[in-house]
């Protein structure tokens, strides 16, 4: 029972670990947190939708024609909210409240467009589950436990080992001298929108699948958020080890002290952190926690 | 410079803050049967308007879409008939986004603005409660589908007076999908899930378990839930290991997919037995997990006498009919017949709606009981989904 909890626990937490790692990649360069992460999340499973019913139904497809339009409306969003104030170099609390508004643009656009319904993906695959002894893994939570695996190992990989990875680190390490070194600084900072664009993609297929798809699907970034603080802030490693945590945090609570309670100790802990270990987990660099 | 454009933004942004803010209500005048005919036609002297409360956009919008489409079909076709006495009737619908607030606000304007006649309540329990002590105020009947008592009747017992329920009661509705699942199905260790915030819900929960209780049935455990909670896993997992044969849960259809799906997701291949909101069209919604999902419903929709409705409307509407379709529908044509006998003063239409006897509607032959403002033997019908189709399997009386 207590492990099929903990099982219960990873997969919950390896969709958030997909949101908090988006929004990580944002915090990492400029230093803000990106509240328009959750609408771009709708907005891209919905675009998955649509394909999905009138185009193509593998999931293959529909994963990719999501994560690509994530990407691109994120990078359109950065033209159009923030590349002004990266360029003119202001308070990131601007970046806050841009965020805020983009965030409610693309929900108001998702609205509009869907009408306050919701809606199923197609079947992708049949609901089997695999069985081991009195514990049971649900085939959906499995496929989407290893493509969220796959995804932030690839991601780590981009980062760690690529030209464009390194360039990103120091564009997040420090983007004046980053600049003056030659890395095209806006480049960087558009490749790291497209690609927390396409992990809004990525994530929000995966929450359309478990919970159906509604124009406040998005609403969910705010356990994306939680983990990346308890993780702490511009850590990509730092938000998976939080969104897992907080995934195993959630279920247990569920199990012993009933749903009622799960979010109010989801706070506590975040605030926890917040006073103990501000930096969280991973500890990285932490100034602005707008 | 930077002070013309940003005065010229704030402009901007004041007009646009205008223009969206200019409510949310949709008329169908006389004889029209398009959306949103507000301007151009001229309004008829001495129309009959009957106030249309429901939640057009919001989470239940697929309630109340149906009940506005319904009642507006009646609408159309008494017109189209020459109306009530020569006159035609006019429906003014108010959105109220499933949010009580709204929904006060805007059953205050039909009654003070708009002088219904009477109103066309929400299938929605939350709302229906809210409303019912603020229509003592006004001499306006409220014909509502809000099953649970609380928007029918007042704490000492006497009924509200404006307030008529149109379908079974949350009691009545629970004793039946009791009775059926221990003495019909011989199902007696059953677990409970439902969402701890929804009035609807939480009056389902009490009298299932007692009529469950004493027809020998045991209810082996009971978990809520939260309005924003999706992942139902851990909490299923709770009650299927707790020896539950059969899950009960009586919830609205959003969460009701997540449940029956996240159910079979951690193998439990049991019944989940559920209230209305796993008809038509929850089976296509859900997908094939909804086989095995034991649900009541007002309506059987093979009946013959709403065939030629569900054809027409269908063919008009690319859509299919479903239970809110002809609760709107029924409450309409009484309204209609009241008014055809009473005359349209609402305090008139009231005292008549309270002595409604044997009104044959779609749903059924409807007696509403002066001392409850309730259906009086109304019936309902259990079905089971199998092959994502509804299957009708025993028809009950509302009796206790």
């Amino acid at each position: 029972m207590s492990l099929q909890i903990i099982i219960n626990g990873l997969a919950l937490g390896s969709v958030y670990a997909i949101i908090a790692t988006g929004f990580s990649l944002i915090f990492n360069i400029l230093k803000f947190s990106n509240f328009s992460h959750g609408a771009l999340m709708t907005l891209s499973a919905f675009i998955g939708y649509f394909f999905a019913v009138t185009v193509n139904s593998s999931l293959l497809l529909v994963v990719a024609i999501s994560m690509l339009a994530g990407g691109l409306v994120s990078c359109l969003g950065e033209l159009v909210a923030f590349r002004k104030i990266t360029l003119s170099n202001t308070s990131p609390i601007y970046f806050f409240v841009s965020s805020i508004t983009l965030g409610t643009l693309y929900e108001g656009i998702v609205t509009i467009w869907v009408g306050p319904n919701f809606y199923n993906y197609p079947r992708f695959f049949e609901t089997t589950v695999v069985k081991l002894g009195s514990i049971v893994i649900s085939k959906s939570d499995l496929i989407m436990f290893v493509s969220s695996c796959a995804a932030l190992a690839l991601l780590m990989l981009f980062i760690q080992k690529t030209k464009f990875g390194r360039a990103l680190r120091s564009v997040s390490f420090d983007r004046e001298t980053a600049g003056l070194m030659g890395i095209d600084v806006i480049r960087i900072i558009q490749l790291a929108f497209f690609l927390s664009g396409a992990l809004a993609g990525l994530a929000g297929v995966f929450l359309g699948i478990n919970y159906t798809l509604y124009p406040q699907l998005g609403n969910l970034v705010v356990k994306g958020f939680i983990a990346s603080v308890i993780g702490g802030l511009g850590s990509v490693f730092g938000a998976v080890a939080g969104a897992l945590l907080l995934g195993l945090t959630e279920t247990l609570l569920i199990n012993f002290a009933g749903s009622g309670y799960a979010p109010v100790f989801s706070f506590l802990i975040m605030l926890v952190f917040l006073l103990i270990r501000p930096q969280g987990i991973a500890g990285s660099n932490v100034q602005e926690k707008a | 410079m930077k002070k013309i454009v940003a005065l010229l933004l704030a402009v901007l942004l004041l007009f646009s803050v205008t223009a969206c803010g200019g409510g949310s209500k949709t008329e169908a005048p006389s004889g029209t049967t398009g959306e949103n005919g507000t301007s151009g036609t001229e309004e008829a002297k001495g129309d009959i308007v009957i106030g249309c409360l429901q939640d057009i956009t919001g989470v239940t919008s697929t309630l109340g879409k149906m009940v506005e489409e319904g009642a507006k079909w009646a609408a159309d076709e008494i017109n189209a008939n020459g109306g009530v006495n020569g006159r035609q009737i006019k429906v003014v619908t108010y959105d109220t986004k499933a949010d009580v607030q709204e929904a006060i606000n805007a059953f205050k304007r039909m009654c003070t603005t708009d002088k219904v006649s009477a109103v066309i309540g929400p299938p929605v329990a939350n709302i229906g409660i809210a409303i019912a002590p603020i229509s003592e105020q006004y001499n306006i009947p409220v014909l509502h589908f809000a099953i649970d008592d609380r928007a029918t009747i007042k704490d000492d017992g006497t009924p509200y007076k404006n307030m008529f329920l149109f379908q079974p009661s949350a009691k009545q509705q629970a004793a039946i999908m009791a009775q059926f699942a221990v003495k019909e199905k011989g199902l007696k260790k059953i677990g409970i899930i439902y969402n701890q915030s929804n009035a609807y819900s939480v009056s389902l929960v009490e009298p299932f378990k007692k009529v469950a209780v004493e027809n020998g049935g045991q209810i082996v455990g009971e978990v809520t839930y939260q309005p924003n909670d999706k992942d139902f896993k851990t909490m299923l997992n709770k009650l299927v290991s707790a020896g539950a044969e059969a899950i009960y849960a009586p919830n609205y259809t959003q969460e009701l997919i997540l449940i029956v799906q996240q159910a079979r997701a951690i193998g439990f291949n049991g019944p989940l037995i559920c209230g209305l909101d796993a008809c038509p069209p929850f089976p296509k919604l859900c997908g094939p997990e909804a086989d095995g999902v034991i649900y009541i419903n007002n309506i059987t929709e093979t009946e013959p006498q709403i065939q030629d409705i569900i054809a027409a409307y269908k063919e008009k509407t690319g859509n299919d009919a479903t239970n809110k379709f002809f609760l709107g529908y029924d409450v309409m044509k009484i309204i209609a017949s009241t008014i055809e006998k009473v005359g349209d003063d609402p305090a008139a239409i009231r005292d008549a709606i309270e002595n409604l006897t044997n009104y044959e509607g779609l749903t059924g032959t409807i007696t509403i009981d002066p001392a409850t403002h309730q259906p009086k033997g109304l019936e309902m019908v259990m079905h089971e989904i199998k092959n994502q189709a509804p299957v009708m399997l025993k028809r009950y009386s509302a009796s206790e």
